[in-house]
């Protein structure tokens, strides 16, 4: 660590090169040749400045159009806003108020269904599908790209589509399938009991195939002379499965539910498209109802602080399932 | 652990970024700054407009006709997605335009953010020829102009010609009459295509942009109640909860959760959904303003729907009235903003606003009173009915209030969440009454 400080700030940021150079500069100072050492120091410190000359672009469209505003929005969150007359301090007012406000809370509750239910309804599907079509076959592929279009058509078109196919009349779509074999007709997305799970069920439709094409490239990555040493021991498909493939899909299992829950507390066109948060609010979210605040209710402000506290969230899930990760490593 | 903690920055960073967007959007229209108008003195009138559809090429004409009298240029810009938002982040960067024409519903909202401009009708020339009702929509909750209306409009009822007369029945014109006739179109198989799949009643139920409310409201007049009671100065205090108001909500409960007429899926339905369920015969009676007029004569409906006063209540046949307002801006060019108002309420910019292209009729019932809406749309009877329906019918909703889209949602989520849950209409209307007066309070109007 020592070594930073005459390394300079630039190389402490970047450990890599850092290291890289450090094992040269022992070398150097051994012939105790200290003019050597500064060209040295000057090169590397060059070679540290390189890869964020390359990272400028990105970093400066991230910087003006990501960051600048979360941080600008964190701001506001202390204000009472008011674009032409002038913002009034408030403090930590608006999250005073989040905490106390029953349709956030609702919403927040709606949000965690949601997001756990398709979490885990899409990674199970997503795996149960990897397992039917990973391999290199040729008609697997041309499945899988089947099984993929749901990720690549956009929500919009998927929410018209579902709301017409579900419509709670006798004569709507599904209810007509149901009615074959006598059941129904259910209501879906047009009862609160109902809606729910019929949101949730269309968001494992559309997400279950990405995570399904996430588990094919972690199955296509374990060695296969680990099924054959487990077939030769006398090991039945299911214990291959739980022996081999489950442990062995660990970190890809990470990634799937990080992406997963990231994607599900920040649901929003999914909501907005299908039930608009109904009937009777029993769909509302926590960014639908973020968005109400700001357009209908005219309040940035509040809207900022219910931003804020989403971003921190956020923040803190996925650090724990990152310590979930890092200890099961460690196991 | 080291690693351990760069990850972890790694991705807190990426959550970051993930997250930022929903801040990013919503916090483009910030600013701390004072309030300090310093509009462009030269220049074209910037004027915006809240519209989509072929509306652009209506008012480009209109404003054309304006710079060839006046001299005076126009720069238009037009959008429908985002529209306040859009002028909160001028109003943000103090660049707003000089005009803008949006709906009344806006006037409280937008005097309240200080961004428009009093107004003082005896500087708009031809002022007072606009009927008193519409004047009363660009006011404010104590009394003060701060718009001039541009259009105005009432809602009437859209019936099946063709299943009323296959099941030979009349035209509604009371409460029962409604519940009779929807039952029928609900049970009788009035398409006569031998499955149980049409409805009576078309209502777009959906919370968003508060469409319920919107829809029940004209039940609420037309059963004697209404949202509040003023003091006459300003201060209201919320009056959902009266006998007439539960019968209101009794009625809507009676045909949603009773009769079942309703066309299924209408709690989440938007105009949008509800006019595809009338164009598609799915429901038979709709309850709308006269624009859908050119958008259903557009689809197979054409010709076999007719036009009716909307229904008797128990207490009146009352309808919400909405209207068009034209906003002048804080730090305008007032002079040859005023020129411009005063041409859009004169006879010929309100007969272009109908006429002029004419699947964008920009002005609905025209402000004023001289102008004949059934002649300029060649005859169309339907027309007149519309404006005589405004002119005796029309109930607006309480625009002037610093926010009434907040007041709406409001009433829009209990509504919904009654109906959808069949609960007891008192009970629902007394929780919606203590919501509506704790609003009121926050928005400094309650009496």
């Amino acid at each position: 660590m020592a070594e930073h400080s005459v390394t300079g700030r630039a190389a402490a940021v970047i450990s890599e090169p850092d290291q890289g150079a450090a094992t040269a500069r022992g070398a150097a100072s051994a012939g105790g040749r200290r003019a050597s050492r500064t060209t040295r120091a000057r090169r590397r410190a060059g070679r540290a400045y390189l890869p964020w000359l390359f990272l400028a672009p990105a970093l400066a469209f991230f910087g003006v159009f990501r960051f600048w505003p979360t941080v600008w929005g964190m701001y506001l969150s202390l204000f009472h806003v008011r674009p032409y007359l002038g913002n009034q301090w408030v403090g930590f007012g608006n999250f005073t108020r989040a905490f106390s406000d029953p349709d956030l809370r609702s919403a927040v509750l709606h949000t965690l269904v949601d997001a756990a239910a398709t979490v885990v309804g899409s990674a199970f599907a997503g795996f149960c599908l990897a397992l039917l079509l990973e391999g290199p076959a040729r008609h697997l592929r041309v499945l899988r790209t089947a099984a993929f279009l749901p990720v690549v058509v956009s929500m919009v078109a998927v929410a018209e589509l579902w709301n017409s196919l579900l419509f709670p009349g006798r004569y709507g779509a599904a209810n007509s399938l149901l009615g074959a074999f006598g059941l129904g007709p259910m209501p879906f997305l047009g009862s609160p009991h109902s809606a729910l799970a019929t949101v949730i069920g269309v968001q494992i439709w559309k997400a279950a195939p990405y995570d399904m094409l996430i588990f094919v490239a972690g199955l296509a990555g374990i060695d296969a002379q680990l099924y054959e040493a487990a077939a030769i021991d006398g090991a039945r498909p299911f214990q291959r499965l739980r022996m081999i493939t489950l442990p062995a899909l660990r970190p890809i299992t990470t990634i799937v539910i990080t992406l997963g829950l990231i994607r599900g507390l920040r649901v929003f066109t999914e909501i907005y498209v299908l039930t608009n948060g109904g009937p009777a609010g029993s769909t509302q979210t926590v960014v639908p109802y973020d968005y109400l605040q700001a357009t209908t209710d005219n309040d940035v402000g509040y809207a900022a602080a219910i931003s804020t506290m989403l971003l921190l969230a956020t923040v803190v899930l996925t650090l724990l399932v990152r310590w979930w990760r890092a200890r099961g490593d460690e196991d | 652990m080291d690693s351990l903690r760069r990850g972890g920055f790694r991705l807190a960073a990426g959550a970051l970024a993930v997250c930022s967007l929903t801040i990013g959007t919503l916090s483009g229209c910030g600013s701390s700054s004072p309030s300090n108008p310093n509009a462009n003195a030269t220049g074209p009138l910037t004027v915006w407009v809240r519209g989509s559809g072929d509306s652009p090429k209506a008012y480009q004409k209109v404003f054309a006709a304006f710079t060839a009298k006046t001299g005076v240029k126009v720069t238009q810009f037009m959008t429908l997605t985002d529209f306040e938002t859009k002028l909160s982040a001028a109003a943000s960067a103090h660049k707003l335009p000089d005009v803008v024409i949006d709906d009344a519903a806006q006037l409280g909202s937008f005097q309240t953010q200080g961004i428009i401009q009093q107004i003082d009708p005896a500087s708009i020339a031809g002022s007072d020829q606009i009927v008193p009702a519409a004047w009363n929509a660009a006011k404010d909750a104590t009394g003060v102009t701060y718009a001039v209306p541009f259009s105005a409009q009432a809602n009437v009822l859209l019936v099946r010609k063709d299943w009323l007369d296959r099941l030979h029945l009349s035209p509604p014109a009371t409460w029962s009459d409604v519940e009779s006739v929807a039952k029928a179109f609900t049970t009788q198989d009035p398409d006569g295509d031998g499955k149980a799949d049409t409805y009576g009643i078309d209502v777009p139920g959906t919370t968003s942009r508060g469409y319920i409310s919107w829809w029940w409201s004209s039940l609420l007049w037309q059963a004697g109640g209404d949202y509040v009671k003023s003091d006459g100065h300003g201060k209201y205090t919320a009056t959902l909860d009266s006998p007439a108001a539960i019968t209101a909500a009794r009625e809507f409960e009676t045909l949603a959760c009773t009769d079942k007429v309703i066309q299924p899926g209408m709690l989440n339905d938007d105009t949008t959904a509800a006019n595809k369920a009338f164009e598609t015969g799915v429901a038979g009676m709709y309850l709308t303003g006269p624009y859908a007029y050119a958008t259903m004569d557009a689809t197979a409906v054409r010709g076999k729907y007719a036009v009716v006063a909307p229904p008797q209540g128990p207490a009146s046949a009352q309808t919400l009235a909405e209207g068009t307002d034209m906003y002048l801006m804080a730090g305008a060019k007032s002079k040859e903003a005023e020129q411009l108002l005063s041409f859009m309420i004169s006879q010929q910019a309100q007969t272009m606003g109908m006429t002029a292209v004419p699947s964008a009729t920009i002005v609905r019932i025209p402000i004023d009173g001289n102008v004949d809406a059934a002649a300029q749309h060649k005859g169309d009877q339907r027309w007149a009915l519309a404006e005589q329906v405004f002119k005796a019918q029309g109930h607006y909703e309480y625009d002037s209030m610093p926010n009434w889209t907040a007041l709406r949602q409001e009433t829009s989520n209990e509504i919904n969440a009654m109906i959808a849950n069949c609960s007891d209409p008192a009970a629902a209307m007394s929780v919606l009454n203590t919501r509506f007066q704790t609003l009121l309070r926050q928005q400094g109007v309650a009496g």
